[in-house]
């Protein structure tokens, strides 16, 4: 992708107004290959290798890591930018909720470190944009930007500029974002393009506003004002010392991960962390980025990963309690229409081996874990075309009345696979499921939340970002779910670590995760994919490395069912808090050749073994007894 | 990540060099960190064998299980002939085992390891045609044949000293002995789990009686069971007296104690944290034995795999026909095929090494590369276990993947 090549420069710029003077005339350039995304996919792009140069947003940059800054252009303001501002009925410190316009992470940071400076800690939810102005009423305030944000400069008796803010608080402008390049991108050349783009997009400025503000609605004399006075261009070193500055303040407040501007190649870079300093961070519980993943992954010992993880489980869990549920796995249908290539346990609609169960079996397991002390049902199963949304909304008030078990049931393929059958909203599948006794959301069906990958291995399957709305949605209605990952498939280790980025995003977001498991692809007999990476001593290490990058999930489970009840003692050792559940049956393993069947006594001793105190949990991880 | 200071002057002790004592064996299995504990054993087994990673193509044969001991941990042994499930292999029975495995696809195995029961009722010349029969299929193969506990039983039984029947056996092919039988050397301990067969001191006699001759042995510990963890440290520091004086062991073998169908099936077995600290305790106790061997069918393939983190640098063989561990319930696999073997070195990021039954190298294998997974449709009916086709030019192809880290 260098110029060399002859391959275009895969560039993905912003539809934003205050982006266009930066992005317009790369339009018409040969060596560019210009697109627009919004800044989330553009950040998505960039760290999948789908793009080599991003006008990204520098939280974004933050996250993903090692990236080169392009010299000396950048959207950003000193003093008053206008267009990302906080409204509101009354004054900020009377405030109790904030809605947060998420398509800005960059000015939701921004945001949490102006309101912790003031000591304020409303209730903060997120929304999108019309949703979050339409809010705004007594103590509820909204975070707004961009031409929301413009288009209600005068609507609110409040208003609080951000930019503004940050200038009075530190004296330094704001940068909101820059051009950023995948390592070994781009070259002297490239940075040449952009720069003369940008000359060409600033002498156009009055002709974007015109255009802009026949297209909106808004004042064009007021757009090109914005353009002109409010928003700045240029990165220079006055622009560097506020950027740092940012990143140094929300990684202090561990909303960022800790970052350093580049110019020249990040990985051949001077101020580059070593990987000692990344594992002092990480077991003192700061945000990784994606490049301090990727080369703890890589790179990390087995035992400093061990032992950093296990530092990081300490302190999220200090009184040295492990966790389990006594539950039960149902597979209530094996009739799947996704033929997944590591799946041994489906059959396709019709086959003379696929089922349903019957409530009298149903009826029989769940008496079974009753009588066997178990709090809840794991219940998953195939989408199969044949069970109505009806049909599930009677089994779980059923199983309430009758049994009183916790729901945690049906993964985000299975609710997705009821909003298209029953032509409903995930939102209002998840409502009448909830309604009927739902309880939480398992979070199987994640495999590695990259679509590169997913096409591969499941190409019937949801996208990542449908995998995420699901238990965005769920969240949001007060469920709570878990998150899985499993790799070793066609996946790379830079697939995992956005996987578990994406994880970490959601649950920024939502708080609704509970807990992280991961395990190795189980290649057997029945399944139709050769294995990639797996083995005991990769998913020691890969789970020790996801206990360091989610530093905003609670709880890390060890995958006994799929590792083996001894790898799963020492994986206690290796960041995870949780045993996981004892099964009376797991289907969907144990078909592709694993069984391990364990009893609770065996569980706790083995807990007592690797040190610490077992207790049983429900699915909100909340103790039901005495830790012992 | 701050270590106790026990651990502390025990990682100085051995930066300088110093012998570590009683006391810190202790101390190492009551430290809270496991992770610090096999840390340190990683380092010195590093500064040992680096990556290396030992392996061998063996086979095992128990030529009979009938045995006038009575171990309480023995799931194996029948007393006597006549009893149900008691078997003597015939003389040709136990030859066709190692003709049956002449044509193996990895190549023949380059030893053979019996160990028995102490069976009264067998002439002494069977077990030296047993011996002559297997160099007559296999001239170069290495006989590692009858523990220390067998040696001892034949010198009583047929009225021997320990050198005769040495040399006798060794006349008939008997090249080393494999290290079983020691169990736990104290005597309060030894008296209960297993009080008529060699006693601690007999079972060292017949190795330094061996190692004077020129043979090398293994040594192994029985743990797990009814044992403290002095009576651990007390074992391990008595080999390593012992290796001070003869330098005949080349390597320990923790065994770990497998409750099923014996006569202390009540007590739980020993767990994974527990048989990782044994050999990371074992590798540092033990300055003067080169090898530490995480022996998988009693780890089972993948805490044998962590546990070459742990200190161990050898996986043993291929062994095919272990009936010891399976009749005391191990979850392990019969057999591991050469790649399979070569795999889990390989993903452990270790350096597989075949070796002899004497550690000369038979064979280095490229580091590395578990490839990234090739996407093809797999014949649904076909059971194929996760290998690399190591013998059918995959070593090259192997080492076009990248590395696992390490």
């Amino acid at each position: 992708m260098s110029a060399g090549t002859g391959e275009k420069l895969r560039t993905l710029g912003v539809a934003y107004l205050n982006a266009r003077p930066l992005w317009e005339s790369l339009k018409d350039d040969p060596r560019v290959a210009l697109d627009l995304a919004r800044p989330s996919a553009l950040a998505r792009a960039l760290a999948e290798n789908e793009a080599d140069v991003g006008l990204l947003p520098v939280a974004a940059a933050a996250t993903i890591g090692e990236l080169r800054l392009l010299r000396n252009m950048a959207i950003g303001a000193r003093g008053k930018v206008r267009s990302v501002a906080i409204v509101a009925e009354r004054p900020l410190h009377e405030l109790d909720t904030i809605a947060l316009d998420l398509s800005s992470r960059t000015s939701v940071v921004l945001g949490r470190l102006l309101l912790a400076r003031r000591k304020l800690t409303p209730h903060l939810f997120s929304t999108d944009p019309a949703q979050a102005i339409a809010s705004v009423k007594g103590r509820t305030g909204a975070l707004v930007i961009g031409d929301a944000a413009l288009d209600v400069e005068t609507r609110f008796e409040y208003r609080l500029d951000l930019a503004e803010d940050w200038f009075e608080w530190t004296g330094l402008p704001f940068v909101f974002a820059a051009w950023f390049a995948r390592p070994d991108a781009v070259d002297a050349e490239h940075e040449d393009i952009f720069r003369i783009a940008k000359q060409k997009g600033l002498s156009r400025v009055d002709a974007i506003a015109a255009e802009h503000g026949a297209r909106s609605g808004l004042d064009p004399a007021s757009l090109r004002a914005y353009l002109t006075e409010s928003i700045r261009y240029d990165l220079g070193d006055e622009e560097m010392v506020g950027l740092e500055r940012f990143w140094t303040e929300a990684a202090n407040a561990r909303l960022l991960p800790r970052t350093t501007a580049r110019f020249d190649e990040p990985k051949r870079s001077p101020t580059r962390p070593s990987l000692d300093t990344i594992l002092g961070r990480a077991a003192d519980g700061e945000r990784l980025s994606a490049a301090d993943g990727e080369r703890l992954l890589r790179e990390g010992s087995f035992f400093e990963l061990g032992l950093a993880a296990d530092a990081v489980r300490r302190r999220k869990h200090p009184d040295g309690v492990v966790t389990y549920i006594v539950d039960r796995n149902v597979n209530y249908t094996n009739v799947c229409t996704t033929s997944c290539k590591f799946c041994a346990f489906y059959r396709p609609v019709g086959h003379p081996e696929g089922y349903v169960l019957s409530r009298e079996v149903l009826g029989q397991k769940l008496q079974e874990v009753v009588d066997a002390g178990g709090v809840q049902i794991l219940l998953q199963g195939g989408l199969n075309p044949d069970l109505p949304i009806g049909w599930y909304e009677d089994l779980f008030r059923w199983i309430k009345k009758e049994y009183g078990l916790g729901l945690h049931a049906l993964s985000p393929e299975e609710i997705l696979h009821l909003a298209r059958l029953e032509k409903i909203s995930v939102k209002e599948v998840l409502e009448k499921l909830h309604a009927a006794g739902l309880d939480s959301v398992p979070g199987g069906g994640a495999e590695i939340l990259v679509d590169r990958v997913r096409r591969k291995i499941a190409k019937m399957k949801c996208t990542s970002e449908e995998w995420l709305g699901v238990m965005r949605v769920a969240h949001q209605m007060g469920l709570r779910s878990s998150a899985t990952m499993m790799y070793g498939t066609v996946d790379t280790l830079e697939d995992r670590i956005q996987h578990l980025v994406k994880i970490r995003e959601l649950q920024d977001e939502t708080s609704g995760f509970t807990a992280f498991f991961c395990w190795d692809y189980q290649f057997e007999k029945g399944t139709h994919l050769a294995p990639g990476e797996n083995g005991t001593h990769l998913y020691l290490r890969t789970q020790a490395v996801a206990r360091l990058m989610l530093d905003n999930v609670d709880h890390v489970g060890a995958s006994w069912v799929t590792q083996g009840p001894a790898v799963g003692q020492v994986a206690l050792r290796f960041g995870a808090d949780d045993f996981g559940s004892v099964m009376f049956e797991e289907n969907v393993v144990s078909s592709a050749g694993t069984t391990f069947g364990i009893n609770a006594g065996k569980i706790e001793g083995r807990i007592r073994q690797a040190g610490f105190r077992a207790v049983r949990r429900n699915v909100r991880y909340e103790w039901l007894n005495e830790p012992g | 990540m701050s270590e106790s200071s026990k651990l502390a002057s025990i990682r100085e002790k051995i930066t300088r060099g110093e012998r570590l004592g009683f006391d810190d064996g202790i101390a190492l299995f009551l430290e809270p960190d496991l992770l610090a504990v096999g840390q340190l054993a990683n380092e010195v087994r590093e500064k040992r064998h680096g990556d290396r990673t030992y392996f061998n193509r063996n086979m095992r044969i128990e030529v009979t299980n009938v045995c006038v001991a009575s171990c309480l941990f023995c799931s194996f042994a029948k007393l006597e002939e006549h009893m149900p499930g008691a078997h003597t292999m015939k003389l040709e029975e136990a030859w066709h085992e190692l003709e049956k495995r002449m044509d193996d696809p990895g190549g023949p195995p380059t030893e053979i390891h019996v160990v028995n029961g102490l069976h009264p009722g067998l002439p002494f010349s069977y077990y030296e045609e047993l011996l002559r029969g297997f160099k007559r299929i296999d001239p170069k193969i290495h006989l590692k044949c009858f523990t220390a506990v067998e040696i001892h039983f034949f010198a009583q039984h047929y009225g021997m000293t320990y050198v005769e029947v040495l040399e006798k056996l060794r006349a008939a092919g008997l090249e080393s002995l494999p290290g079983g039988g020691a169990e736990i050397f104290d005597e309060g301990v030894r008296r209960k789990i297993s009080h008529d067969k060699a006693t601690a001191d007999e079972y060292l006699e017949v190795h330094r009686v061996a190692h004077r001759m020129g043979m090398r042995t293994n040594a192994t510990m029985l743990y797990g069971h009814i044992e403290t963890f002095a009576h651990r440290v007390d074992h391990i520091l008595r080999l390593r007296d012992m290796q001070d004086e003869t330098k005949g062991l080349q390597a320990f073998i923790p065994l770990a104690f497998h409750p099923d169908g014996n006569g202390m099936k009540n007590l739980p077995a020993p767990t994974a944290v527990d048989d990782l600290r044994t050999i990371a305790v074992s590798r540092l106790l033990l300055d003067n034995v080169d090898h530490i061997k995480a022996y998988w069918v009693s780890l089972t393939p993948d805490v044998a795999q962590i546990a070459l983190r742990f200190g161990a640098d050898d996986i043993d063989g291929t062994i095919v026909h272990e009936t010891i561990y399976k009749a005391a319930g191990t979850r392990s696999p019969g057999a591991l095929g050469y790649e399979e073997l070569v795999r889990l070195i390989r993903e452990a990021g270790r350096i597989p090494i075949e070796r002899d039954t004497l550690y000369n190298v038979v064979r280095e294998l490229p580091r590395a590369a578990v490839p990234e997974a090739a996407l093809k449709p797999i014949d649904r009916e076909r059971v194929r276990p996760r290998a690399l086709p190591i013998l059918q030019g995959g070593i090259q192809g192997a080492t076009q993947g990248k590395e696992i880290p390490s």
